[in-house]
C-alpha cells in the first residue's frame, strides 16, 4: 500500500476541522478520521492492479565501459480499467541508470515504453533488478505498489583504449613482411616466393637450382611466420586487484591484452585466452574464423580480481596439459618478487623447455613520483621505500630475462604499446 | 500487494523455490539481523542497571532528615537516639499526634520545620500537652507552644556558647554551637534561659500552658551529621531528648491543592485534534517513508592501491628511524641508474666504478667512495641532516653524468 501527498493533505485538513470543533469535538473525530480512512481504503482497492501488468524488455545487450546503453521495458495494460501512477525500472548503481523513477500512465488495452539510459561504471554483468510499478486510485490518495520482474543483463565490456595503437603497429607489422623480402633469412622463417635477384640482395639467399632453369638469377624469398600460436594468459589474483590511477592492474593488462590479440589476429597468428587465478577463470580458444578479439571482449567483462594468492605451479601445469605444440604464452602479471620469486621462477625452466615466454607487468608510476621526492627525512623515508621496490623489481626483471623469458615493464600509458612492439620484434626475429 | 521479490536471481540449475516463501523466511531473518543489535544493547544497558542497583541503598534527602547520611541530614544523630529510645518518625502533624498518644507520658515531641504545619495543626499539636522540643520554629509556634516568648535576635557568627544556667541538660552539656535565632521570655512567665548571646539566649524553656514543658533552640545545626560530634553538641542533643519514646516530627511539604489542569482549560476540540493529527504523521510517515521498490545491492571490488606496501615501507621506515635502510637503498638506486652510464656492468668491482665515476666527475676518489661504499662506520647514517646530504651528493652526482 502506498499514500500520496494528497491524503497527508486531507488528514491536515480532518485535523484542523477536528481543532476548531468545540464541545462536538468527539463526534467530529470519530467522523473525519473515518472519512479519510474510509476515503484511502476505497482509492486502495479502486487502484488498477498493477501486479497484472505484462512486461516486455527489448534493448541493448553489451556495451564499452564509458559508453551509454539504453534499455526498453514495454507495461502492458491488459485489464479494462486505466493505470496512472508511476514506475521505477531499478539497475544495480554502478550502473547510474538514468531516469530513475517517472510518472506513467497506460491506458486500458494500451503499452508504454518505458527507456532507462545506462551509463556503467564498472565492467562486468548489471542485471536488472526488479520493475517497480506504483498505481494510484482514482482520487490520487492511496494505491498499491509491485516489484515485477523483467529480467535483463547488460554487459559492460573492457573499454579496449589502446584500440588507438592498432593501426600504427599494424603498419609496423606490414613494413616486416615487406621489410623481410630484403632480409637474411631468419632463424625459423617461411619460404615464401622465388624473384629476380636485385643488386643488394643477400647472396647467400640465391637459389642455384631455380637459377639453373631460368635466364637470370633468382633469389628466395621469406616472410614472417604465420599460424603461430599465442597463448595470452591474464593473472586474476591478489595482485592484479591493486590500483594503479584509478583502474585496477587487471584492467591495464586486459587494454594491453586486447591490442595484443588484435594485432596477433591481424598478422595471422592464433591466440587463445585464459584468465587464471588458482583455477581457470575464463578461457577462450583460437577457432580461425571471425575476430578473436571480440569473443576475448566478451570472456573479459566479467572478470574481477580475486583476492587469493596465484599459483603458479597450478598455471604452469594447465598451460603444459594444453597441448605440447611450441606457443608464446604471455603472462600478463605484476612483477612481484616475493610472489613471482616463490611460485613462477621454479617453474620457469620447465615452461621454457616447451614455450616462449613473455610476462609483461604494470609500472606504477606512483613509485616512481615516490622515488624523486627530496627535502626532508620524511620525503627520503618514502624515496628509499621507493627505490627498494624499483630495484626489486629490476632484479626480478633481470632474473626473468637471465632464465630466458622475455620481460615488458611499463607504466599504464605504455604497456600496450609496449607489449604490442615486444610481439612484434620476437615476430621479426623469427623467434615465434 | 506490496512484496518486492528477491533482486539475486536463483540459481538455474536448481528447482526455484516458491518466491512467496522465500520473501517470507528472507523477511524474517532480515528483520531479526536489523533489531539484534539494539535488543542485545538494550539487555546489556538492562543488566548493568540491575547489578549497579543491588549494592546501592536509597537515601532520603533533606536537611535534618533523620535518614539522610549527607552532611546536612541527620541520620547519625536519630542512630545514636535509637539505641536508647524509641524513636518514632512522623511526616505530619496527625501521626505525630497518634504517636504522642499511643506512646503515653514519657514521651519528647521533636519538632523541625514547623513552618510547613498550618496554624490549627500547631495547636492540636500543642494540646497534646507532650514535652517538646521546637528547633528553630516560626513565630506562630512559639505562640501556640510558649506563649510569652519571641525572637530577640539573632548571632550568626559565634561558633559555640557557654550554657551559663542551671537547667542540668544544658549544664551538663557544657558550650555547644547552638548560636542562631535567640529568645527571651516575658516576665511574667517562668523560663529557664541557657546559652545567652548579646540579645537573648540560644536555648530556653519554659512550661506548655497544656502541661509539659517546651524547649526551643534556635538552631538546627547542632543535630546535623556534620556538627554533631563537635563541642558538647551531642550531649546537648541527647539530654534535650532524653525520654524513653521521641516522636521526631519532620512535615512534608504540603501539596498544593485545588487549581486546574491543563485538560480544563483547553477547549475540548483541540484535545480531540490530537487523533487525527496521529493520523496525519501516521500518512505522513507512510508517504515520505515508502520507496518505490528496494534497494539494490551489488558487490563492489576491493579498493586498493598498488603502491600501498611501498607506502607502507615508508612509513615503517619512518617510524624506525631506519636512516641505514634508508642510505642503503639510495646508493643501490643510484649504482643500478649509473653504472650502466659509465660502461661497466654490475660484477665490476667498487674500486672500478669509483675510478671510473672520479675520472668522468673530476671528484675526489676518497669522498667518492666514503660517499658510495661506506665502510661500517657511515657518516650519512648519523642524523637526519647527514642523511639529507648523502640525497643531495648522489643527486648531484646523477647530475654531473648527465
Amino acid at each position: 500500500m502506498v499514500v500520496t501527498g494528497r491524503a497527508v493533505l486531507l488528514a491536515l485538513l480532518a485535523t484542523g476541522a477536528v481543532a476548531i470543533s468545540g464541545q462536538i469535538g468527539e463526534t467530529v473525530t470519530y467522523v473525519a478520521v473515518g472519512l479519510v480512512v474510509l476515503l484511502v481504503v476505497l482509492d486502495v482497492a479502486l487502484a488498477t492492479s498493477p501486479r497484472r501488468m505484462r512486461l516486455t524488455r527489448e534493448g541493448e545487450t553489451s556495451l564499452r565501459l564509458g559508453d551509454s546503453a539504453s534499455v526498453s521495458v514495454l507495461v502492458g495494460n491488459p485489464t479494462k480499467r486505466r493505470l496512472r501512477g508511476s514506475v521505477r525500472d531499478a539497475w544495480p548503481p554502478s550502473s547510474h541508470s538514468a531516469p530513475k523513477a517517472r510518472p506513467l500512465r497506460v491506458d486500458a488495452g494500451e503499452r508504454r515504453r518505458i527507456t532507462t539510459t545506462l551509463t556503467p561504471t564498472r565492467r562486468g554483468d548489471a542485471r536488472s533488478a526488479g520493475v517497480t510499478v506504483r498505481s494510484v486510485g482514482p482520487l490520487g490518495l492511496a494505491g498499491r505498489q509491485v516489484t515485477l520482474q523483467a529480467p535483463w543483463t547488460v554487459r559492460t565490456l573492457p573499454p579496449f583504449h589502446s584500440r588507438r595503437h592498432l593501426p600504427g603497429k599494424l603498419s609496423r607489422l606490414r613494413e616486416l613482411e615487406g621489410q623481410h623480402t630484403a632480409m637474411v633469412r631468419g632463424q625459423g622463417s617461411e619460404f615464401d616466393s622465388l624473384r629476380d635477384y636485385v643488386p643488394g640482395d643477400d647472396v647467400r639467399s640465391i637459389d642455384w637450382r631455380a637459377t639453373a632453369r631460368n635466364d637470370g638469377v633468382v633469389v628466395r624469398t621469406w616472410r614472417p611466420e604465420r599460424d603461430r600460436r599465442i597463448l595470452i594468459v591474464l593473472d586474476t589474483g591478489r595482485t592484479s586487484a591493486g590500483r594503479v590511477g584509478d583502474t585496477p592492474r587487471l584492467d591495464h593488462a586486459m587494454d594491453a591484452a586486447l591490442l595484443l590479440t588484435a594485432l596477433a589476429g591481424k598478422a595471422g597468428d592464433r591466440v587463445d585466452f585464459m584468465a587464471y587465478d588458482r583455477a581457470v577463470r575464463a578461457q577462450v580458444k583460437a577457432s580461425g574464423k571471425g575476430s578473436q578479439v571480440r569473443r576475448v571482449v566478451e570472456a573479459m567483462a566479467p572478470l574481477e580480481a580475486e583476492l587469493v594468492e596465484s599459483d603458479p605451479a597450478g598455471l604452469v601445469s594447465t598451460i603444459l596439459s594444453q597441448g605440447r605444440s611450441r606457443r608464446l604464452v604471455v603472462l600478463l602479471t605484476d612483477l612481484n618478487t616475493t610472489a613471482l620469486e616463490e611460485g613462477l621462477l621454479p617453474r620457469l625452466p620447465l615452461l621454457s623447455s616447451h614455450h616462449l615466454l613473455l610476462v609483461a607487468g604494470v609500472k606504477d608510476p606512483k613509485v616512481e613520483e615516490m622515488a624523486a621526492e627530496r627535502g626532508s627525512a620524511a620525503a627520503l623515508y618514502r624515496a628509499a621505500s621507493a627505490e627498494r621496490t624499483v630495484s626489486e623489481r629490476h632484479r626480478i626483471s633481470a632474473e626473468l630475462r637471465r632464465m630466458g623469458a622475455e620481460v615488458v615493464d611499463a607504466d599504464p600509458e605504455h604497456i600496450a604499446p609496449a607489449l604490442a612492439d615486444a610481439y612484434i620484434n620476437l615476430k621479426a626475429q623469427g623467434r615465434l | 500487494m506490496t512484496s518486492t521479490a528477491p533482486t539475486t536471481p536463483a540459481p538455474s540449475t536448481r528447482e526455484r523455490p516458491r518466491p512467496g516463501a522465500e520473501h517470507d523466511s528472507g523477511g524474517v531473518r532480515r528483520l531479526w539481523r536489523s533489531v539484534r543489535v539494539p535488543v542485545v544493547l538494550f539487555a546489556a544497558l538492562l543488566l548493568v542497571g540491575v547489578l549497579l542497583s543491588l549494592g546501592g541503598e536509597q537515601f532520603p534527602s533533606g536537611r535534618l532528615e533523620p535518614g539522610n547520611p549527607e552532611p546536612s541530614g541527620a541520620r547519625a544523630f536519630s542512630r545514636l537516639l535509637a539505641e536508647d529510645a524509641d524513636v518514632t518518625v512522623a511526616r505530619d502533624s496527625a501521626s505525630a499526634a497518634q504517636a504522642v498518644e499511643r506512646t503515653g507520658e514519657d514521651t519528647v515531641l521533636l519538632v523541625f520545620l514547623d513552618h510547613r504545619m498550618l496554624p490549627e495543626e500547631l495547636d492540636t499539636l500543642s494540646e497534646l500537652g507532650t514535652d517538646t522540643v521546637l528547633v528553630q520554629p516560626s513565630l506562630r509556634s512559639l505562640e501556640a507552644f510558649a506563649p510569652g516568648t519571641d525572637v530577640t535576635g539573632r548571632a550568626d557568627d559565634e561558633d559555640s556558647l557557654e550554657p551559663e544556667c542551671a537547667l542540668p541538660a544544658a549544664a551538663a552539656a557544657g558550650s555547644a554551637e547552638v548560636a542562631g535565632e535567640l529568645y527571651s521570655a516575658d516576665d511574667a512567665v517562668v523560663a529557664q534561659t541557657c546559652y545567652p548571646s548579646d540579645d537573648g539566649s540560644a536555648l530556653i524553656r519554659v512550661d506548655s500552658p497544656h502541661g509539659g514543658t517546651t524547649t526551643v533552640v534556635g538552631t538546627g545545626t547542632f543535630l546535623t551529621n556534620r556538627d554533631l560530634d563537635a563541642d558538647g553538641n551531642a550531649a546537648l542533643a541527647l539530654n534535650l531528648t532524653s525520654a524513653e519514646h521521641v516522636v521526631w516530627l519532620r512535615p512534608d511539604a504540603p501539596q498544593e491543592a485545588g487549581g486546574s489542569d491543563i485538560q480544563d482549560l483547553l477547549p475540548a476540540g483541540l484535545l480531540w485534534s490530537a487523533v487525527p493529527l496521529a493520523l496525519t504523521l501516521l500518512l505522513l510517515a507512510l508517504w515520505r517513508g515508502r520507496r518505490l521498490g528496494a534497494l539494490v545491492h551489488e558487490s563492489l571490488p576491493v579498493v586498493v592501491r598498488a603502491s600501498e606496501t611501498t607506502e607502507g615501507r615508508a612509513g615503517l621506515y619512518r617510524s624506525r628511524s631506519a636512516r641505514d635502510r634508508v642510505a642503503a637503498a639510495l646508493r643501490t638506486g643510484f649504482l643500478e641508474r649509473s653504472v650502466p652510464k659509465l660502461g661497466l656492468n654490475t660484477d665490476s668491482g667498487s674500486q672500478a666504478v669509483v675510478a671510473t665515476l672520479a675520472a668522468r666527475t673530476g671528484d675526489d676518489p676518497h669522498h667518492l667512495g666514503q660517499l658510495l661504499y661506506p665502510g661500517p662506520n657511515d657518516p650519512y647514517v648519523a642524523d637526519d641532516d647527514a642523511m639529507l646530504g648523502l640525497s643531495e651528493a648522489l643527486d648531484e652526482l646523477t647530475r654531473k653524468l648527465r
